[in-house]
């Protein structure tokens, strides 16, 4: 374990704010405190359970003593995943991603094939002036429900006047969970080829479709000097200034769900709510846990591609009774994981989920 | 016990739309990926849960060229000792020419071993046939589709090979033998990119495979690449959802797959 992480558990006091912000702890065999106790006196750890956590950061906020417990979790998986001994559902994500640089282990060369549902030409990064990149990341280039997401944000964006453009084939996974599953040695290997790519061909910003790509280029890219942002964050930019609008209208009542890592991790609280407000006849809600507590998707942390152990009900579930219960007829997410997450038990209870830029599509 | 095992570089093909290029000469691999033979991947870790219970080594051995270092770099992560990479820039489609290579180069090096592991087959060229000609060439007892290792002593085995019907055959087989490896055997572990760092520093032995070439020519040759011949496509149901379900349904009444 590196001497930083090591010391960080030295100072952990067992107050148990941890666990008391924890979407695992309470319901499951997971202890976020616990396991930092175990890890001060280097004690067995169960090996099933550091795969609990959803790398939803709210351990890390809450923490008085800057311990950063969800950066020891994934030390904990880094040992398993040495060791060659980790769930088989994770261990095809990562081979997955090591051979055609994405979890689901499609062809490299099928990453850029949403471009053909746009009836507009979208160029190659290094052919903008800006030199503004779109980063599309896996989910959404491959998912058949998620690929409908850059379709409509390119849209957007055309629509405000902005130029952009893509990597295409020669985007690889941001490695946002692929280090949170303890994988650094992959995670680095992805992040020096996506800033090889950078380098040459001069970007200067990038538009990050998911928060979680946002996040591992933004804070774990080091210092790039390139200028990260959320989608949401230019389209609320855009609606201020007058150069997007919505003649349409949208009457329903909607419900937004914070994503861990736009929200509590990264602080983008306020575009998103902007953004659906600003959509004529939309009624905006708001979840009895919202913004700094809004309750885990449980999608994050590597948590997309495997089961853990325990049945328990699920947080997708919990908040979609919430939102049930307030009167939501669509719950939106600005989050493909969360959209992915949320949108079996909304279903199930007769509420749809939108991925936010689909709400705009129907107004623009 | 002292184990060979072979290990191959393929191309990863099962999410590509493959194109064959010149007129047939020649499958265009020039934007897909590579990686370990899934069936050489269980043979290595077969191989190393083995050594790592009765003691011995397990040496990886590539055909292939340069870059085929990196499938060697892997099964050193996993566990072998030592990698020897076969080197050469022609690719030996023919199972009888990579086996007498295989039996020349054993021989010549005097590599000594146990058992020889070899997949069942390579996901590229799909013969299946390697191990069992590489028995013949050596004169040694092989065993094919082996789907457990259930004993290992000095002077025999006992393995299960998958039969169809669900069956499985008990065999007990003399060492030194020839084994091919079925997938499903063991749960290959992950291998990190930390531990193929480490395994790099591992120094592998290259040789040349022009050493070690049979005198005969290939009796099999790659004449032409062709696509299969386009059969009728599948029947697409339009309409509202339940109409398209009642003629599914419909459907699967007729052809007996739904009472």
């Amino acid at each position: 374990m590196p001497e930083q992480t090591a010391t960080r558990v030295l100072t952990c006091i067992q107050c148990g704010k941890c666990t008391g912000g924890c979407p695992e702890s309470g319901k499951t065999p997971f202890n976020v405190r616990m396991l930092m106790r175990k890890t001060q006196f280097k004690s067995d750890i169960e090996e099933s359970l550091p795969w609990y956590c959803t790398s939803c950061g709210a351990c890390t906020i809450r923490c008085p003593r800057d311990v950063k417990p969800s950066e020891v979790v994934i030390e904990l998986r880094a040992k398993l995943v040495e060791d060659g001994d980790i769930p088989l559902a994770l261990q095809k994500a990562l081979e997955n991603t090591f051979v055609q640089k994405n979890p689901w282990g499609r062809s490299r060369n099928k990453r850029a094939d949403w471009l053909e549902k746009l009836d507009f030409e979208v160029p190659h990064v290094s052919g903008t002036e800006s030199k503004r990149l779109l980063f599309v990341c896996c989910i959404q280039a491959y998912d058949p429900r998620c690929m409908v997401i850059p379709v409509n944000v390119a849209r957007l964006l055309k629509a405000g006047g902005m130029e952009f453009g893509v990597l295409g084939e020669e985007e690889a996974c941001c490695g946002n969970e692929i280090r949170r599953i303890g994988e650094s040695g992959l995670f680095e290997e992805l992040q020096e080829e996506n800033l090889g790519s950078f380098t040459e061909y001069g970007v200067q910003e990038i538009i990050a479709l998911s928060p979680h790509c946002m996040n591992a280029l933004k804070k774990e890219y080091g210092d790039t000097g390139i200028k990260v942002v959320h989608y949401t964050e230019v389209l609320a930019k855009m609606i201020a200034e007058g150069s997007l609008s919505f003649p349409g209208s949208f009457e329903k009542k909607v419900i937004y769900h914070d994503p861990c890592f736009l929200g509590k991790q990264n602080g983008i609280f306020d575009e998103p709510r902007a953004i659906l407000k600003a959509v004529p006849g939309l009624e905006l809600l708001e979840f009895s846990r919202s913004r700094e507590t809004s309750l885990c998707c449980e999608g994050g942390g590597g948590r997309m591609f495997f089961e853990v152990e325990s049945v328990y009900q699920r947080n997708a579930e919990v908040r979609v009774i919430d939102a049930g219960k307030r009167g939501a007829e669509i719950i939106a997410a600005a989050c493909p994981f969360c959209v992915m997450t949320l949108e079996d038990p909304a279903t199930e209870k007769g509420l749809v989920v939108k991925e936010l830029s689909e709400i705009l599509m129907e107004v623009l | 016990m002292n184990i060979l095992v072979f290990a191959k570089r393929v191309a990863a093909t099962q999410e590509e739309e493959l194109r064959i290029r010149d007129e047939g000469a020649a499958v265009d691999l020039s934007k897909v990926p590579f990686k370990i033979n899934d069936w050489d991947n269980y043979s290595v870790e077969e191989a190393v849960r083995i050594v790592e219970k009765t003691g011995g080594t397990v040496t990886a051995i590539s055909i292939g060229d340069a870059e085929s270092d990196e499938v060697l770099r892997r099964a050193i992560a996993m566990g072998a000792r030592d990698g020897f990479l076969v080197s050469s820039g022609e690719i030996f489609h023919d199972p009888g020419v990579r086996s007498r290579l295989i039996q020349n180069f054993i021989r010549k090096e005097n590599i000594p071993f146990d058992v020889i592991f070899t997949g069942v087959q390579s996901e590229d060229d799909q013969f299946g046939c390697v191990g069992g000609i590489l028995g013949a060439c050596l004169g040694l007892p092989y065993s094919s589709m082996v789907i457990g290792i259930d004993a290992v002593e000095k002077d025999h085995m006992i393995i299960r090979r998958e039969l169809e019907g669900g069956l499985q055959e008990r065999v007990k087989i003399a060492v030194p033998c020839v084994l091919s490896i079925q997938s499903g055997i063991n749960e290959p572990r992950y291998v990190s990119i930390m531990g193929i760092r480490k395994a790099s520093k591992v120094e592998r032995k290259v040789f040349q495979a022009a050493d070690y070439a049979a005198p005969a020519s290939a009796g099999i040759e790659v004449v032409r690449w062709t696509y299969p011949e386009k059969k009728g496509g599948a029947t697409m149901l339009t309409g509202e959802l339940d109409t398209v379900c009642g003629q599914l349904l419909g459907i699967l009444k007729e052809k007996g797959v739904f009472q």
